[in-house]
């Protein structure tokens, strides 16, 4: 009888009329999903391809990309923003705790600023096009032998071409402009590092709380499931579908993001099944809770604090991932994304070594920004990791 | 008589563990009635806290399993029922507090918002009204400045605090059972003592039933309308709280009671240890321990429950009480006949289960 108890005591049914699974955020962020999809569907299936999905107050054609990175913004809103605001009173105690790390709080005005600037700015922006004669422009203050640029757009002061205001950061061999191509990087690098941790986080959660407290079976399955995954060649099966189908974004993060969340169940699973034990878990069930309730409800919250802990580390992993595959010219050739941006500069580093650093900076900037907050994340919210 | 509110007839509990499989609960038999309090006594490990968490069947399943027994709950019996129909029964008409305050409430919600989850859980009331509600159990269960602290979270309580809180929780639909497991051992004494005078409080107030889990035998003096002695997972003796402190039959609860500083010429603690979980003796689960043990003890099985002095209510499972043996062997002529031989001394915690963490 033990063997086939399992599951039966994990009765997966909610008996209707009590206290919802789904808290009221839940709710809101479940309907504004659906109102998310119908759009969506709207836009797919109705407006011809070629129409942008909105005109007002830009004229922006919404991607699958866009799409997913809207219900990942969503997604921020609902789980950070939103809890962060309703918990005021935890929230002071944490950023109290958070403020001790001074690093980290420049590292998060920093990110904020290229997280908005990713944002918001290539909405504003067209994207840089050739424009050959604008080639090999110094950024701004600085000079380079006039014999670099074509044609240089400053003013040539001693054989030096000097930059201007009109291209800050200077340009590429193309002649992009490489502050416009860092903006829309910022975005690259966003919709990359967060996308990605929420498919990740998400699938995590679900799969280690759920095989944490169905323990038995539901545990062995999930867990021998986990182990194929890791091993699984992720890589391989990314180069192989660039190979057919040429690199895109939207592919590096789909599929990095539904094959790298094991990790993270193992991690969450550890933590829940520490937690499982706990008497409050006991006292839920006692008080009548039903298993996805205690889950969602109890457990969750719980191993919240480790999973944002590691979601933080695992962005930057993913940013510098994407900037390696692009940097190899395995990415997509469409977005300029940093690691793109990079490696075109890398032929002309002897003369225009502007090309390749100022994108590099931001990326080293970027990933030591992410690491830092982490850190400060990890001290404020789990404090038995202290180190 | 009434019929009972919760009659348990042979339970068995087993949980199947690496090391073979372990009788927590075996063979347990006792009734509660309507508002009367039921303490259940017994060291640590002897599956107090098994018994108590199968009868909502709160143990793990796997390992945990009901083997055996019925559970009869207001003409119920709970052993038949579908986790969906025990769900219901949880926490409203079979309410649980938990020994340990600090782990018995989440850390991340506020108390005020785990009392309306306890309300809501059962019943379909607005949040305004659920949370009047609590404010007033809040206010009932001795917090004070209820409003204010309502939406304080746990870490701001204290022990004593907490506990009340638990209660609260545990009393926000008006259970007819409460089953109360060592809710004062991680208390320091003068907490315990208002705790226990608020629990024999609100059981009037409310109109239920208690089944009391402790190990402290003051505790059982001070609250207990009848006792179940508990050793190894069987039930040792049993009785009406007056007739087991004046006349303590089994050697064990002899033992038990010598234990306790203060009687007779100074605590006595039990010698050897529990009995291996996986593989308990022969005979009566005691015998080892025993001083009285004859060959008789040694084997068959646990010895069935004899009648002390022809009182069915008041029943003991020991051969010397059985037909044609002579109970005086243990009772000895007078209070003090206990032999001393408490020299060799554990506290025998070598539990089958860590119950008392």
């Amino acid at each position: 009888m033990a063997g086939g108890d399992t599951f039966e005591s994990v009765d997966w049914e909610e008996t209707g009329s009590r206290l919802s699974t789904l808290s009221r955020r839940d709710w809101g962020a479940l309907l504004t999903g659906l109102a998310l999809v119908a759009v969506f569907l709207y836009d797919y299936l109705v407006l011809p391809g070629n129409r942008p999905t909105i005109t007002f107050p830009v004229e922006w054609n919404v991607t699958q990309l866009d799409w997913l990175f809207v219900v990942t913004l969503l997604a921020l809103l609902f789980y950070v923003a939103i809890p962060l605001y309703d918990n005021r009173r935890l929230t002071a105690y944490y950023w109290r705790e958070f403020r001790k790390n001074r690093m980290a709080v420049l590292s998060l005005g920093y990110l904020l600023v290229v997280f908005l600037i990713g944002v918001v700015g290539p909405l504003f922006l067209d994207k840089p096009t050739l424009a050959l004669d604008q080639a090999y422009q110094p950024p701004v203050y600085l000079g380079v032998d006039s014999t670099v640029p074509v044609n240089c757009v400053g003013e040539v002061v001693n054989g030096r071409c000097q930059g201007t205001m009109a291209h800050p950061l200077g340009t590429t061999g193309d002649g992009k402009d490489i502050l416009v191509l860092v903006i829309y990087g910022m975005q690259v690098s966003m919709k990359v590092g967060l996308i990605s941790t929420l498919l990740v986080v998400t699938i995590g959660t679900t799969v280690g709380t759920v095989a944490a407290y169905g323990s038995g079976l539901v545990d062995e399955l999930l867990m021998r499931y986990v182990d194929i995954q890791l091993v699984f060649p992720a890589f391989f099966l990314y180069l192989l579908l660039t190979y057919l189908f040429g690199g895109s974004l939207f592919m590096f993060i789909v599929i990095f993001g539904l094959t790298g969340w094991g990790s993270i169940a193992r991690l969450v699973r550890s933590e829940a099944l520490q937690r499982a034990e706990e008497e409050y878990i006991t006292a839920a069930r006692s008080a009548g809770a039903g298993t996805l309730y205690v889950i969602r409800r109890h457990l969750v919250p719980n191993v919240s604090n480790s999973v944002i802990t590691a979601a933080t580390l695992l962005i930057p992993g993913f940013i510098l991932f994407e900037a390696s595959l692009s940097f190899l010219s395995l990415g997509d050739p469409t977005v300029p994304s940093w690691g793109q941006v990079i490696a075109t500069g890398r032929s002309d580093l002897s003369t225009a070594w502007w090309i390749s650093t100022v994108p590099g900076v931001f990326l080293f900037t970027t990933i030591l920004a992410f690491n830092f907050m982490g850190d400060a994340l990890r001290d404020a919210l789990d404090p038995r990791q202290e180190t | 008589m009434t019929e009972p509110l919760l009659s348990i007839r042979d339970l068995r509990t087993v949980f199947h563990t690496d090391e073979g499989l372990v009788r927590a609960v075996d063979g347990v038999s006792f009734d509660v009635n309507r508002g009367e309090t039921v303490c259940l006594v017994g060291e640590s490990g002897s599956g107090k806290t098994v018994t108590g968490e199968s009868i909502t069947r709160l143990i793990r399943t796997p390992p945990g399993e009901i083997a055996g027994g019925e559970i009869v709950f207001d003409g119920q019996d709970l052993t038949a029922l579908s986790e969906a129909e025990l769900r219901d029964l949880r926490g409203d008409r079979i309410a649980h507090v938990f020994q340990n305050p600090q782990g018995a409430l989440n850390p991340v919600y506020t108390v005020g918002w785990q009392i309306v989850e306890a309300i809501q859980l059962h019943q379909d009331v607005p949040r305004e009204e659920a949370r009047s509600r609590g404010l007033d159990l809040l206010d009932r269960v001795g917090i004070p400045e209820a409003t204010r602290r309502f939406d304080d979270y746990p870490h701001e309580f204290s022990g004593g605090m907490k506990q009340r809180v638990s209660l609260a929780m545990a009393l926000a639909t008006n259970p007819d059972l409460l089953i109360a497991d060592e809710p004062t051992t991680a208390l320091d004494v003068t907490i315990q003592n208002q705790i226990l005078d608020l629990l024999t409080e609100l059981q009037d107030e409310f109109d239920m039933s208690i089944l009391l889990i402790t190990h402290d035998l003051g505790v059982v003096a001070e609250v207990a309308d009848r006792v179940v002695v508990m050793y190894a997972g069987k039930v040792m003796e049993r009785g009406d709280v007056f007739d087991l402190f004046e006349r303590p039959s089994h050697p064990y609860t002899r033992a038990l009671l010598n234990c306790l500083p203060g009687r007779g010429d100074g605590a006595r603690s039990i010698g050897g240890k529990l009995p291996s979980p996986t593989d308990p003796p022969d005979g009566c689960r005691f015998h080892p321990r025993c001083d009285y043990a004859v060959d008789a003890c040694r084997e068959g099985d646990q010895p069935p429950a004899y009648a002390v002095d022809g009182d069915e209510d008041h029943v003991v499972s020991c051969v010397h009480y059985g037909p044609g043996s002579d109970p005086s062997v243990v009772r000895g002529e007078d209070e003090e006949a206990v032999p001393a031989d408490g020299g060799r001394a554990v506290d025998g915690d070598g539990g089958a289960r860590g119950d008392d963490r």
